[in-house]
């Protein structure tokens, strides 16, 4: 039965949908509350109950209508931009600046962020040492939680982080969708191995100089969280770099493309959580003998990880994300969520539930903090 | 076989929903174990190493550290040592270190909070240059380069 679901085969009848989001209403009621709502203070409880029915609704609507990438991408962005606005307001109201001091270096005070995770490695190794001026635990974005935090994720989700984990991920992804069509269509694909030359460059780079190179010098996210005092002639190139990279691999060119350009030709993480594709189970799969090659889901892959070839061998590459962009794209529902053992074509909609489950789960508890506390100064600052 | 595969992918799908359904109310703890582990400290270029000696004259501590040398594998040529002045620290600072505990002073330092002005007296060749000096939420800060 499974076998024969045409594209609108993944939706279910609105009680079914209702039943599917049960579970997810049950556990992000529990991590939002800690199982005791608390309503006395007016606008942190608005924020919460806003938050978790946005969350709770999305989810109920990925089951209802089948479809999954544009409500999967309204939570990520909105993700990204909750985070970027936390973290600068945190910075404005204790530090009146989006820049952070040298002192804040030598007290260690700096958020972490996954993205220095490639940087920590070879470090970690031979000194026994993170190069990070960050806190190991406690605080705000301390070191042993972020890295926690992403293992786990990269081991389930693959490079499904970068779709339904990465508080950066949602920025150039949301860029990506303002045309309705790419004003650049041909790129060459040479350009999907980047990543991996900047992992080992910034990787050998961090190893010998014992900084993060990455962020020190390349990060284009610094543009929306927080950067280097410009004091030298050092840190203003550091900061016309940082801001180029933003303007063009985050802003112009995802609207230019429709690809999540810093995503799939800059950034290091990416190239890791692409190798951690191996691992997870869940991928997404070409059913062939439902598909009728028209090679529509080639043309929306934000992240360049299909080809007309592989689709005709019914390959998916390890660069996908299980964003669902190709999926909901397929008329024929031949592209789907799959689970690694499973045959291509079979047990579709198990393997799509349980996907979302897991990816919905992890990207809506994650976000909650950030988003609630969005919300709340956002009704502080109106009310 | 192809049932195998199955089981094992349909399983393994089921270790990682439990995953991360345990992630988030065991994170703290997860994060606690984390922290344990051998690798989990600030690297000295950033922590600025151990203290190694502590000066306290009237509400003023003075914690001098270790000098940092540390590279990648071996020690590098170039490194700093860091003195963190903490409580009620003067506007003028003036003080003479012996880093190396060697009885000998290698530096005099003078710091006038006011006018963000830090100047280095070395006595020891191998006392360098200022590489920061800064307010911190203790007190002051101040690195100063050395050369082995
Ligand atoms: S490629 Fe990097 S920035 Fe993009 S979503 Fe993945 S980890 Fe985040
Ligand atoms: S192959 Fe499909 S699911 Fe994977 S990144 Fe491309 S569009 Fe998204």
């Amino acid at each position: 039965m499974d076998n024969a679901l045409t594209s609108s085969g993944m939706k279910k009848s609105f009680g079914r949908s209702l039943l599917y989001t049960l579970p997810m209403f049950l556990i992000t009621f529990m991590f939002m509350t800690g199982g005791r709502p608390d309503f006395s203070r007016p606008a942190s409880a608005l924020a919460m109950v806003v938050t978790f029915l946005l969350v709770n609704i999305l989810y109920f609507l990925m089951h209802y209508t089948g479809k999954t990438d544009k409500l999967r991408a309204i939570l990520f962005i909105i993700f990204a931009l909750s985070l970027s606005f936390t973290l600068i307001n945190n910075m404005l109201e204790t530090r009146n600046s989006m820049s952070f001091s040298q002192a804040d270096i030598l007290e260690c005070k700096i958020p972490f962020c996954h993205l220095v995770i490639p940087m920590m490695i070879l470090p970690a190794a031979f000194t026994n040492s993170i190069i990070f001026p960050g806190s190991i635990i406690g605080g705000f974005a301390n070191i042993a939680s972020m890295v926690v935090l992403w293992l786990v994720a990269t081991l389930v989700l693959g490079r499904g982080f970068c779709s339904w984990g990465c508080f950066y991920g949602g920025w150039d992804d949301g860029f990506s969708r303002i045309r309705k069509k790419p004003a650049i269509k041909k790129i060459s694909e040479i350009w999907k191995w980047m990543p991996f030359a900047v992992l080992i460059m910034v990787s050998l780079t961090a190893a010998l100089s014992l900084i993060p190179t990455y962020c020190d010098w390349i990060c284009p996210f610094k543009a929306v969280t927080e950067f280097e005092q410009v004091t030298s002639v050092e840190s203003a190139t550091k900061a016309v770099i940082f801001v180029s990279l933003f303007a063009g691999l985050v802003v112009v060119l995802p609207v230019l493309t429709r690809k999540r350009t810093q995503c799939s030709f800059l950034c290091p993480l990416g190239a890791i959580n692409t190798v951690s594709n191996k691992v997870t189970p869940f991928t997404i799969k070409i059913d062939k003998k439902a598909c009728t090659e028209c090679f529509k889901c080639v043309e929306v892959c934000p992240l360049f990880a299909l080809s007309t070839e592989g689709i005709k061998e019914g390959k998916v590459s390890v660069f996908c994300s299980k964003c669902g962009k190709c999926v909901d794209a397929c008329s024929k529902n031949a592209i789907h969520f799959g689970i690694k053992g499973v045959p291509s074509g079979t047990m579709k909609n198990f393997s799509r539930n349980l996907f979302l489950f897991v990816s919905f789960l992890f990207m809506s508890v994650f976000s909650a903090g950030s988003i609630i506390n969005s919300l709340q100064s956002l009704l502080n600052l109106i009310f | 076989m192809k049932k195998v595969k199955i089981i094992a992918g349909i399983t393994w799908a089921f270790i990682c929903l439990i995953l991360i359904i345990i992630l988030f109310p065991g994170l703290n703890s997860f994060s606690a174990s984390a922290a344990k582990l051998p690798f989990m400290k600030i690297n000295p270029n950033y922590s600025g190493g151990e203290v190694a000696q502590q000066l306290i004259a009237t509400g003023c501590t003075l914690d001098i550290r270790k000098p940092v040398f540390d590279g990648l594998i071996k020690k590098r040529n170039k490194g700093f040592v860091q003195l963190d002045w903490r409580g009620n620290v003067p506007d003028k600072i003036v003080d003479t270190i012996d880093y190396d505990l060697d009885n000998k002073p290698d530096f005099c330092i003078f710091v006038d909070r006011d006018q963000s002005k830090t100047v280095l007296y070395p006595i020891n060749s191998k006392v360098r240059d200022i590489i920061i000096s800064t307010p911190t939420s203790y007190g002051w800060a101040v690195r100063v380069e050395l050369i082995k």
